[in-house]
């Protein structure tokens, strides 16, 4: 069986994380989101592998350029006009039944499993969820769909779609059919079908994780962190505690005195310490350098990363390349951030750091705090609000 | 739905139409054939897969042919019925796309006269017409023979008695013109041709072409010749293996925010302040290095160049940069000498020569290149690998940048070694290394502004790129570039040369790239620039972005993000190469394989 994955999108609500690269290939400990798409597809029985791509496709084709598990087909969707549409392109590739996934969803491959296996003509995954309203709330009769609806106002249901099918090749046909009415979401082609009184078959998704703002980075990182391997490579100078599972890679220096309490990854080429601290569940990218003294925790550092002495990273994501000097602080607390008119409280977040930023010594930013990518700020400055990508903080 | 190539060059033409095949495969196809014209017309057909119709076919030598996927209208699936068809002598090869409306007429015409039909297509009545009307002059045997038919086409013919020529033509049927250096091509979509060539002439309704190999006639309905323009076209994503980029040269200048990074990989602790290399490349050069000779050809040599203002600069040891070619002949090889050739390959003959040499006089040989197991590795005392992986284009873009941090670490490396450095110093160093990537991408972010500025060079038809102290280097290196690509003549001047000399050249309409930098030599660059204003060319500066005095001298300038150190001639270098590459690009040359030129030179 063929599966399509969808990894058009752009990824808006996780700016400035994506404004180099697509949703899809953000680093969850370590490894873009994809990646785990692609390994749960392909250890459950899928040999071939259609990718629809569209924005910052170059990085998902360089990426994957040698990837083994399964044969990997890219089209392309220009205009990311919906999922329907994105399905659509891959329509020269499919001659029988297929599923199609999201990339930026993180499934095990159990569920995938299932759904293959499962005899009806249309399937769904689906999953219990406790704010089924942010997504498409999926209503059952009798173990079949009954209706769709994509985030509905207030709050009802109790499982919502995980946006992955198992459809029959001719799908297209509706989908056709549909987009000449200028209608492109792939529930909408769903909710077609049902009332066509077709019978789809809903599945139970045993693991789904969702990533849609920057913060869902760290939780679902929190999580992932348990399946990495743990596994000690690089040089770990005398004098140092590891506690747990850690994962340090190749040609990563461990200087004297740091203490680590896993579940902890930290990737090439990195030095850490002497006297660094870092706590769960932390991933550090490949080439990062934590000088003395710091403390990190529950973060997400991305590769080519500068930390310097005295600084305190909780609960925070630094985007790659960027530069933080001496005495930073994330301040954690519990904050209300306005997301497309609403308001949302976050619990324990601390700084978000876009891509390569440049952070002068002794910089303290409030918490749950965005600071865009390429930002300049000056030493002795507290950032109290989000600050927009290519800004300079004097 | 059929597909149709047409090649006419110096290929080998069976490679370039099974390619052309395989990329027209997504149209859908049931059988599939070539011909091909070697000493003499060979045909090949096979029903299903085109990598069956590859398995069957033997190496044909033979530069011009057509190709051809069918999907079958009038008559079934066979063998015999896929293209190419032949006339009745077997000189004559058609293919076609469409439907013949009046085939039946004709046919029973023509089996009244004589012919002999093979197969059950439309096509093959064009094959016998052509021959009918062939009067030693394959086109006006085309015009007459497509006058009879009525209905839709668009046909490409070949005659083995006119083994230099194809001829083609179209009516509601596509058909276009690749145009190439040395080689032209006919299809029935671009994506066959992209691989080659993406300067393409669209035939409308009507017309007929005779596709040379370095020429193209253009003729309209009524057979009176006719000039049409060439487009160009903006790639389209199809190639996997360049991950979605239009070019590998594009790829590989892409690639360097992630290359300039694994430079250093495993060879700089910042923590500890030190630089590490191999055993054996340290063994080699912590023994009192009293000179240092870089041997190296093309760009490998101008990174040498560039390797020497960093060297001198870090340890004051005196180095001289040689051509290998020159080197071997006429170099001084003394024994306390470090000599350090350069080569991307690690193949090229003529540094290799220039080791051995070194290495036979008692010289200490350390060789730079970027392939692991090469003979210039097996060669020289000791290595040190560029880690920037495959370089495929042919114009040397990542593994220059590559090069020259090379030999930027080794600098720091013999400064350490010889005190000449303080650690916290070096620390500095590391952080700009560190920082390098980060520039990289900056520069990256702004290839739009440097595309315009593509534009106003394009039709230029010579080029000076001018700089001082280590941007003079670079300025040769980014003309080489330049005239690698693009075909347009460049040089590069050190600034203070200019007066010496080729003022001479110098006109309005010899635009001037000027790279200024601000050190010691921005009040010279300056001036140097008002000295080139006054004789009327248009001055295109390259200059740090918080410069804000550059801008009342200059006509144009390009900005790279500030950067005290001297490592800002890496972002120079990529916008010297992304403007050579947007050059080339508006004039539609073969990028990753310019004209005459081989990725690695192996004979001497």
């Amino acid at each position: 069986m063929k599966a399509v994955i969808l990894a058009a999108g752009e990824g808006k609500r996780l700016r400035p994380y994506t404004e180099n690269i697509p949703k899809v290939m953000l680093p969850i400990v370590n490894k873009p989101i994809l990646e785990y798409v692609f390994d749960a597809v392909a250890n459950s029985g899928i040999d071939e592998i259609i990718v629809v791509v569209g924005y910052k496709k170059e990085v998902i084709l360089e990426y994957f350029k040698d990837y083994k598990k399964a044969k990997i087909t890219y089209v392309i969707q220009d205009k990311q006009l919906g999922t329907a549409h994105a399905l659509l392109q891959a329509k020269k590739y499919i001659s029988q039944p297929f599923i199609v996934l999201s990339g930026d969803n993180i499934i095990d491959k159990n569920s995938i499993s299932k759904l293959i296996s499962d005899n009806s003509i249309y399937s769904i995954l689906i999953k219990e969820h406790p704010h089924p309203s942010k997504y498409g709330v999926v209503f059952l009769e009798k173990n079949y769909l009954k209706e769709i609806v994509e985030k509905p106002k207030e709050e009802m249901g109790k499982f919502i779609s995980t946006g992955i099918y198992k459809l029959p090749k001719s799908v297209f046909t509706i989908i056709e059919d549909l987009a000449s009415e200028g209608i492109y979401a792939l529930s909408s082609v769903i909710q077609t079908i049902v009332n066509q009184q077709e019978e789809v078959n809903t599945i139970l998704a045993e693991s789904w994780m969702d990533i849609v703002y920057p913060w869902d980075l760290i939780k679902v990182n929190e999580t992932m962190i348990y399946e990495a391997p743990s596994s000690i490579s690089g040089t770990i100078e005398k004098g140092v505690t590891i506690k747990g599972d850690v994962l340090v890679g190749k040609n990563t220096t461990i200087y004297s005195g740091c203490y680590i309490v896993g579940p902890v990854v930290i990737g090439d080429g990195c030095e850490i310490g002497p006297s660094v601290c870092i706590f769960p569940s932390t991933t550090i990218g490949d080439n990062s350098v934590v000088h003395p003294f710091s403390q990190i925790r529950n973060t997400i550092v991305m590769e080519n990363v500068h930390v310097g002495s005295n600084s305190l990273l909780k609960n925070s994501i630094i985007g790659k390349g960027t530069i933080i000097d001496n005495n930073f602080s994330s301040i954690n607390g519990t904050t209300t951030v306005e997301i497309e008119g609403e308001f949302k409280k976050l619990k324990n977040m601390g700084a978000m750091i876009g891509d390569d930023c440049n952070i002068g010594s002794s910089v303290i930013v409030d918490s749950g705090k965005i600071i865009g990518r390429n930002c300049k700020i000056s030493s002795m400055k507290r950032i109290i609000d989000n600050i927009s990508s290519n800004s300079n903080v004097m | 739905m059929c597909g149709i190539i047409g090649y006419n060059g110096f290929r080998n033409a069976d490679r370039v139409l099974i390619d052309g095949l395989k990329r027209l495969e997504y149209r859908g196809y049931d059988s599939a054939g070539i011909g091909v014209i070697g000493k003499k017309l060979n045909i090949y057909k096979e029903v299903g897969e085109i990598s069956k119709l590859e398995k069957y076919i033997p190496s044909l030598d033979g530069d011009l042919g057509i190709g051809h996927t069918r999907w079958a209208t009038h008559g079934s699936v066979t063998k015999e019925n896929a293209h190419p068809h032949l006339s009745g002598n077997k000189k004559i090869a058609i293919i076609h796309n469409g439907i013949i409306e009046n085939f039946k007429t004709l046919k029973e015409e023509l089996e009244k006269q004589g012919v002999k039909f093979r197969t059950q297509t439309d096509t093959e009545v064009i094959a016998h017409l052509i021959e009918k009307h062939y009067k030693g002059n394959l086109e006006n045997a085309v015009y007459s023979a497509l006058n009879k038919i009525k209905g839709s086409y668009a046909i490409v013919a070949i005659c083995e008695d006119e083994p230099g020529k194809i001829i083609g033509a179209r009516k509601e049927s596509p058909l276009v013109i690749g145009v190439g250096d040395n080689e032209n091509f006919l299809a029935s979509d671009i994506p066959a041709l992209l691989k080659y060539t993406n300067r393409v002439i669209f035939l409308d309704d009507g017309e007929m072409c005779v596709v040379n190999k370095n020429s193209i006639s253009i003729f309209d309905e009524n057979n009176k010749e006719i000039s049409k323009e060439e487009q160009l076209i903006k790639w389209d994503f199809k190639d996997a293996e360049k991950s979605g980029f239009p070019h590998f040269m594009l790829k590989e200048i892409y690639d360097q925010p992630d290359t300039v990074q694994r430079v250093f990989l495993g060879r700089i602790s910042e923590i500890n302040r030190n630089i590490n290399f191999p055993e054996k490349v340290v063994n080699l050069i912590n023994n009192n290095v009293s000179s240092i000779h870089i041997v190296s050809c093309g760009t490998s040599f101008y990174s040498g160049l560039v390797g020497k203002y960093f060297i001198e600069k870090l340890t004051d040891i005196p180095v001289v940069v040689e051509l290998s070619s020159e080197y071997r002949y006429f170099g001084t090889k003394k024994e306390q000498s470090l000599v350090i050739g350069i080569t991307q390959s690690g193949e090229t003959a003529d540094t290799l020569a220039a080791l051995k040499e070194a290495k036979n006089s008692g010289c200490k040989t350390l060789v730079v290149t970027n392939v692991i197991g090469s003979t210039a590795t097996r060669i020289a005392d000791a290595y040190i690998l560029t880690q920037s992986g495959p370089e495929i284009g042919v114009a040397a873009t990542k593994t220059f940048t590559s090069q020259i941090l090379v030999l930027f670490l080794i600098g720091l490396k013999l400064a350490l070694l010889n005190n000449r450095i303080g650690a916290d110093k070096l620390y500095e160093h590391i952080l700009d290394l560190k920082g390098l990537s980060k520039k990289v991408r900056q520069v990256l972010d702004k290839s739009e502004e440097i595309k315009e500025i593509a534009k106003i060079l394009k039709d230029s038809k010579s080029i000076f790129f001018i700089g001082r102290g280590i941007n003079y280097p670079i300025s040769l290196e980014g003309a080489l570039k330049l005239k690698e690509i693009s075909y347009i003549h460049a040089e590069g001047f050190a600034a203070g040369e200019l007066k010496h000399g080729p003022f001479a050249l110098l006109t309005k309409t010899t635009p001037v790239v000027a790279v200024v930098t601000n050190d010691s030599t921005y009040d010279k660059m300056i001036a140097n620039i008002g000295e080139v204003k006054a004789r009327g060319p248009q001055v295109i500066a390259i200059a740090e972005e918080n410069d804000t005095e550059i801008e009342k001298h200059a006509d144009y300038v390009l900005r790279f993000p500030s950067n005290s150190s001297i490592l800002s001639c890496v972002s120079i270098a990529v916008i010297l190469q992304l403007l050579s590459y947007y050059v080339a690009n508006l004039r539609g040359c073969s990028i990753d394989k310019p004209r005459n030129l081989a990725k690695s030179v192996t004979v001497e």
